[in-house]
């Protein structure tokens, strides 16, 4: 079974090679013109990589493929190299206008629809990993989804959660939000322990964190949440969960 | 006599070429000689074909403390952040041996045949520290990253899920812009008490792998 999903997850990106296989033609041409006084080419995609060459105003270059914030680009000799995005961005393409590729910079994180990202954490003395989704349905408010998996010496814990996050202050470069949710837990006691009990509750919980833009695409977000476990005895469970982690949001 | 001629002839000849000329000149200088058949097409993000996601396969040895050393093999799916980082998801799966103790004495078991069984799951954080190129001959070169790379993840072992932490590092040579080999160590630890009391079990991984970036 794990080879079976292992192939299949190979297979997947096959559509991206199926035309080097099957010699198909690549799609109309993506050319821009050189409008700064030069550009300089790298041998590969990082600032680490030396220049090799450089483009003066005027030249055209046909773009090939981008990875992460460089462009691989070939000009009228076939040469081929690396170019920064933010030196394309000051081009300017066949009708005359000025291309428009993003940088993403403080801006666009202000303007985020979606957000993902892994967290690290605590909950209640045992570790816990999560991964969460966000949608933003205004510049203050947001949906997210979670689903985490606590390891702790006793139990592994599994929960997912459903929550609201308003952020008061989209502007703030380093924003606090608050947030509340509702969500199911599933508690498997280890198989070393004398009686192992499973057991499935629902949860609440409150919380309140913090996120900070540091460049490109990414954040960081920390925060602390204040889990209610709604058991079937006469008094429910409490628990603290801090976590820290890092995000992405297109 | 013969002067008289020529200049009859040769000044309506003169006249008529330089008009042409001139009309020539007038009809070129706004229209291009040759009309393009292409339409100039406006570039945006979407012609771009951008290539920041790499998923992989990779096969090695991991040695599973006080259960042998076995065949390794599994996958991965990596997204890369920017020029130096970059979130990698892996899974691996593997079997787990007999103890020396079970050697020794024979007709002991201390986990069943499904309790050897051994998966994990991690998500790390990487970081290239040294982009580079490698020559194969003198006009040349792979690109190739040495990284390093930790992070958190289970361990599925002997009949428990337990939290691992991981850390490692890893060498990338990109053989096309799309198609990488990578050569990796990894350390796995977690706490275990299968054998008594309970101690940080590491588990050493060396694997090798292809991947595909699209």
């Amino acid at each position: 079974m794990p080879i079976a999903i292992l192939m299949f997850l190979l297979f997947l990106p096959a559509q991206s090679w199926a035309g080097w296989l099957w010699g198909q033609s690549e799609d109309a041409e993506v050319q821009v013109q050189v409008t700064e006084p030069y550009v300089s080419w790298r041998t590969g995609p990082a600032t680490g990589y030396p220049v090799f060459h450089t483009s003066e105003k005027g030249e055209w270059l046909t773009i090939l493929q981008r990875k992460t914030s460089w462009i691989k680009v070939t000009d009228s000799r076939g040469r081929e190299g690396w170019i920064a995005v933010s030196d394309i961005a000051q081009t300017v393409d066949a009708t005359g206008n000025r291309v428009d590729l993003q940088v993403p910079d403080f801006d666009a994180f202000a303007n985020r629809r979606v957000e993902a990202g892994l967290m690290m954490g605590e909950f209640d003395g045992a570790a816990v990993t999560a991964g969460y989704g966000g949608f933003w349905m205004t510049r203050n408010l947001s949906a997210e989804l979670w689903a985490s998996q606590i390891l702790g010496s006793a139990s592994e814990i599994r929960m997912v959660n459903a929550n609201l996050v308003h952020q008061p202050f989209p502007d703030w470069r380093v924003s606090p939000f608050f947030t509340l949710g509702v969500g199911h837990i599933w508690v498997d006691p280890k198989a070393t322990l004398a009686r192992p009990e499973e057991r499935d509750n629902s949860i609440g919980h409150a919380g309140l964190g913090i996120r900070a833009y540091i460049t490109d695409r990414y954040f960081i977000r920390a925060e602390v949440k204040d889990y209610k476990v709604f058991t079937t005895r006469s008094t429910n469970e409490e628990a603290t969960e801090w976590k820290i982690g890092l995000s992405i949001f297109f | 006599m013969e002067n008289r001629t020529k200049h009859l002839f040769l000044k309506p000849l003169c006249l008529g070429a330089g008009l042409c000329v001139a009309a020539a000149a007038q009809a070129q200088d706004d229209r291009p000689l040759i009309e393009p058949d292409v339409t100039p097409v406006p570039v945006t993000e979407a012609l771009i074909d951008t290539e920041n996601v790499e998923i992989g396969a990779f096969v090695g040895v991991i040695n599973i403390e006080d259960f042998e050393s076995s065949l390794l093999y599994g996958g991965k799916l990596t997204y890369h952040l920017s020029e130096s980082f970059f979130f990698e998801a892996g899974v691996g799966f593997a079997k787990g041996g007999e103890t020396s103790f079970e050697k020794l004495a024979g007709n002991v078991e201390v986990l069943t045949d499904s309790e050897r069984d051994y998966s994990y799951y991690n998500i790390n954080l990487g970081y290239n520290v040294l982009p580079g190129e490698a020559f194969l001959t003198e006009n040349y070169a792979f690109n190739t990253n040495f990284y390093l790379i930790a992070g958190a993840g289970a361990t599925d072992f002997a009949g428990d899920t337990r939290f691992t932490l991981n850390a490692g590092a890893g060498y990338q040579v990109l053989l096309t812009d799309s198609v990488a080999v990578h050569i990796g160590v990894r350390q796995h630890y977690y706490r275990i008490d299968v054998l008594g009391a309970e101690k940080t079990s590491m588990n050493t991984e060396v694997s090798t792998g292809l991947s595909v970036f699209f």
